[in-house]
């Protein structure tokens, strides 16, 4: 009877032994797999955050191509390309990055050029879009728009030297998606009231451009414009490559 | 015999203590440790923000359509921490390979590897699409 009895406590703990083991083991599996998920939904994370990166780098480009001259169907061509090499790779499983070019106006095609002659030029593309990933054990469904704007400010103020001789300022601001930014080339010029625009000489003009490093510049300079209609202008290319211009009346100080 | 089967079932805890113990200690030796695989999966998250960083004020795209393969192993080796090796190939969107020499800071070979692919459109007028494969191992 009392081996019996012992026999039974055995069995029991040998019981409780293999339920931990299984339990631990069990444990283990959940412990790893949970790690995969997270490894894999960072991985994605980082993909989707690539994919966005590059969409930009493609509506900067086409931008500065549209504003320097190209065809105006150059985003869609550069967002198509992107998109079909997007859904090529297989990494992570399926991917599909679809767009849409702004249409609403004053956005056509995704672009918006108005190089106004109030002192205010800008260059605009807009694009929306939707990555989708199908991956292996995590999906991924990611909206977003990439809106690249170089706006370009100027103002300008003379006051006559004597007689036609005229000293003219332009103060010109340069804005990146709303924010200062500096200009890869500023080229300054003015109307001499016989239908010719001139680029202002920076010997026989004594002209200077002073860079305050904050995306504001001060171009001065003295020019022979009869009358008292003095207009100037600001061709500018940002360090992105996008070109923009704008036109304006000085005003006499 | 009351004194017996008391000592019997003290034994019996005790090498159940041990049974479950060295299970325990088993199961930790044997089966790979999950630090492992995250050091290894941990490593691909690396490569992938260090081409990120590089790329994400298009600085990777102009410097792969300059081919200027030093200047982008020189900022890679900036970029990513003491101890990891790599060995990047660049493709252009046809899948040809572009770098004419090897972009590593140290040979790979007979190392545990992985590898992360990353895609990049150059920040141009004449925009250029790219495809980057790193691999990646610890050098310790």
């Amino acid at each position: 009877m009392r081996e019996k009895q012992n026999s039974g406590q055995v069995l029991l703990i040998a019981a409780f032994i293999m339920a931990l083991l299984l339990l631990s083991a069990e444990l283990y599996i959940f412990d790893v797999g949970k790690i995969m998920y997270e490894v894999e939904l960072n991985s994605l994370t980082d993909f989707v955050l690539a994919v966005k990166i590059g969409s930009r780098h493609v509506v900067v480009g086409s931008l500065a191509n549209v504003s320097n001259g190209g065809s105006s169907s150059v985003l869609e061509w550069n967002l198509q390309n992107w998109s079909s090499l997007i859904g090529e790779q297989y990494q992570f499983g399926k991917s599909v990055l679809d767009y849409t070019l702004e249409e609403t106006s004053p956005y056509s095609s995704g672009i918006w050029i108005d190089w106004g002659t109030n002192g205010l030029g800008l260059s605009s593309a807009y694009a929306n879009f939707t990555c989708k990933l199908l991956g292996r054990e995590n999906n991924l469904n990611q909206s977003y728009f990439i809106n690249v704007t170089t706006m370009l400010l100027i103002e300008s103020a003379f006051s006559t030297i004597q007689e036609n001789d005229k000293q003219i300022n332009v103060t010109i601001n340069l804005l990146n998606d709303g924010n200062p930014a500096l200009a890869g080339q500023i080229t300054v010029y003015y109307n001499d009231q016989q239908g010719n625009w001139l680029i202002p000489n920076e010997t026989s003009n004594n002209y200077t451009i002073s860079d305050y490093g904050n995306g504001t510049y001060l171009a001065s300079f003295v020019a022979s414009i009869s009358g008292q209609n003095v207009e100037v202008s600001a061709q500018v290319i940002d360090q992105r490559e996008i070109y923009v211009q704008s036109n304006a009346t000085s005003t006499e100080i | 015999m009351f004194d017996n089967r008391g000592q019997t079932r003290i034994i019996e805890a005790f090498l159940a203590i041990a049974v479950v113990f060295s299970a325990l200690i088993i199961s930790a030796v044997t089966f790979p440790s999950s630090p492992t695989l995250t050091k290894q999966k941990s490593l691909a998250s690396l490569g992938m923000q260090a081409l990120i960083e590089l790329d994400v004020n298009g600085t990777l795209g102009k410097l792969v359509a300059q081919e200027n393969w030093i200047a982008i192993k020189q900022s890679l080796d900036v970029v990513l921490p003491i101890g990891v090796s790599f060995n990047l190939t660049v493709y252009d969107e046809n899948l040809i390979q572009l770098n004419s020499q090897v972009i590593q800071n140290t040979n790979l070979l007979g190392r545990e590897t992985v590898s992360v692919q990353y895609f990049c459109a150059s920040q141009s007028q004449n925009i250029q699409f790219f495809t980057l494969r790193m691999q990646l191992a610890w050098t310790r």
